[in-house]
């Protein structure tokens, strides 16, 4: 039987496969407690969790602050506008700063790839990545695999296609690193230009043809498509992309009659996903918001819990 | 277990257990809501699942439910590592009932202490219990052991050790054995 031992979560590629498990197990019963009527536990009382978000996100941030509050942690939100980084500060003074005022943990997310791993190695406090540039988004990954063991049961070769910008998405790399060590097939799809053939290195499959992509896919997890990407010439307009890549409701009819539909959010809707298949029946969506409340309850209970 | 004694042999353990199940099914009873039964991971699970056999033998079948207290440990952030957590299934309204808390050892009183804070977040209990197989006698907190089957006096670096059932390292039975804190 594992046991946790990490004060740092900073992405799934270091994780073996039986600690994601731990932390999925962990999370199925973190699910509970927000459907009781008391919806906290007294975990992290006393702790103090710092919230640094140099780049700007919305849900990641009002998640990890509600999965904080249920732990009964108290809570300080820094965002990169407010915060001395505009004033000339290193990266690392600002954390050593923070660190300074006794905090137990920092949930941090950073434009540029590493940044987490960089200050995790000098501080003493645990370190959890709520997404680094292109490299890691582990919770949201974490949460996609927890909504697909929930539905699906398992991962032992089952078919997921991620769809999308995979070039620029840390949630691919995530996803990519955590299914296969669980022993899923992953399919990566999109234009040559987002889904480079280097891919296949990782031990995924390639694709650049949507329905050859969704056919045998048990899951499909369609990534935004950001449209400040259209002025930078990988794809010629976001009609055009939509067309070729984004998922109808003809779509469907190449697919396996129970494929679930995931994506992480915020969806572009007719864009990547048509507003009926968002809301239609394979889709399992919403889940995943409610599931990340839960991973990220226990993620954040078991790097807090280790002695630093 | 590198080094133990036997306390108590597996005959003798099942002989409490029909011993504490007696004494709760002298002072409940089925009429109206029943009682229920609630046991603390690890061994307070199978342990209530034994007592509630017991009891349903003599025609006193309780509620059974079971609760992992982690999320309410006083120690996170203060050990190696956390165990890990097991299922909590209370599978009945506990607003007014009549609960027994079961576990295996009493010994400094911090899991009932945090048991209580875990149950009493489910709802609001009428009357709640405690019943444990070895009760140690020497708590840290001032919790009381209201049915136990076993009275153990020890000194605080021997842990008990409850195992209902025989393993290749050693039979069932209730065992006295060496502890390092922390572990």
């Amino acid at each position: 039987m594992i046991q946790w031992k990490r004060k740092d979560l900073l992405g799934l590629y270091d994780l073996s496969a039986e600690e994601i498990i731990f932390i999925l197990d962990t999370a199925a019963e973190f699910k509970k407690v927000s459907e009781r009527r008391v919806k906290k536990v007294p975990a992290l009382r006393g702790m103090t969790v710092v919230n640094f978000f140099v780049e700007p996100s919305t849900r990641t941030r009002v998640s990890f602050e509600l999965a904080e509050q249920r732990l009964s942690a108290d809570i300080v939100n820094m965002q990169a506008q407010a915060s001395s980084l505009l004033k000339g500060e290193t990266l690392l003074d600002t954390v050593k700063n923070i660190e300074a005022l006794q905090v137990d943990l920092v949930v941090m997310r950073h434009s540029a790839p590493g940044a987490q791993n960089f200050i995790a190695d000098r501080l003493k406090c645990g370190v959890v990545n709520a997404g680094d540039g292109a490299h890691e988004h582990p919770t949201q990954a974490l949460l996609d695999l927890f909504t697909i063991r929930e539905k699906l049961g398992g991962f032992k070769g089952l078919n997921v296609s991620i769809i999308g910008d995979i070039l620029h998405s840390r949630v691919a790399r995530s996803n990519i690193w955590g299914l296969l060590k669980l022993g899923a097939n992953v399919t990566v799809a999109g234009p040559s230009t987002l889904v480079p053939r280097e891919f296949e290195e990782l031990g995924v499959r390639v694709c650049h043809n949507l329905k050859d992509a969704v056919k045998d896919a048990d899951v499909v997890n369609m990534l935004r498509i950001q449209h400040e990407r259209q002025n930078s010439g990988f794809f010629p307009s976001i009609g055009e992309y939509s067309s070729w890549f984004g998922i109808k409701s003809a779509t469907l009819q190449d697919m396996k009659p129970e494929a679930l539909i995931m994506h992480p959010g915020p969806i572009n809707r007719d864009v990547e996903l048509a507003g009926e298949v968002a809301d239609g029946e394979n889709s399992v969506i919403l889940e995943q918001v409610t599931n990340g409340l839960a991973v990220r309850m226990a993620v954040l209970f078991l790097v807090a819990g280790c002695r630093k | 277990m590198n080094s133990y004694a036997q306390l108590y042999d597996a005959e003798q353990t099942k002989q409490g257990v029909r011993l504490l199940a007696e004494q709760i099914g002298r002072h409940f009873s089925v009429s109206g809501n029943g009682f229920a039964l609630v046991g603390i991971h690890q061994m307070g699970v199978p342990l209530a699942q034994m007592l509630c056999e017991e009891l349903s033998a003599c025609g006193k079948t309780p509620d059974f439910g079971q609760l992992d207290i982690t999320m309410y440990r006083d120690d996170i952030g203060t050990r190696n590592m956390l165990p890990r957590i097991h299922e909590t299934i209370i599978p009945f309204d506990v607003n007014d009932r009549e609960i027994i808390l079961v576990d295996d050892v009493l010994s400094s009183g911090r899991t009932i202490r945090a048991a209580l804070d875990a149950l009493t977040d489910y709802g609001r209990p009428g009357l709640i219990r405690l019943a444990v197989l070895v009760d140690r006698g020497e708590p840290e907190f001032p919790i009381r052991a209201d049915f136990t089957a076993f009275k153990v006096s020890l000194p605080p670096e021997r842990k008990v050790v409850v195992k209902f059932e025989a393993d290749e390292i050693s039979p069932a039975g209730i065992f006295d054995v060496n502890w390092h804190k922390n572990n």
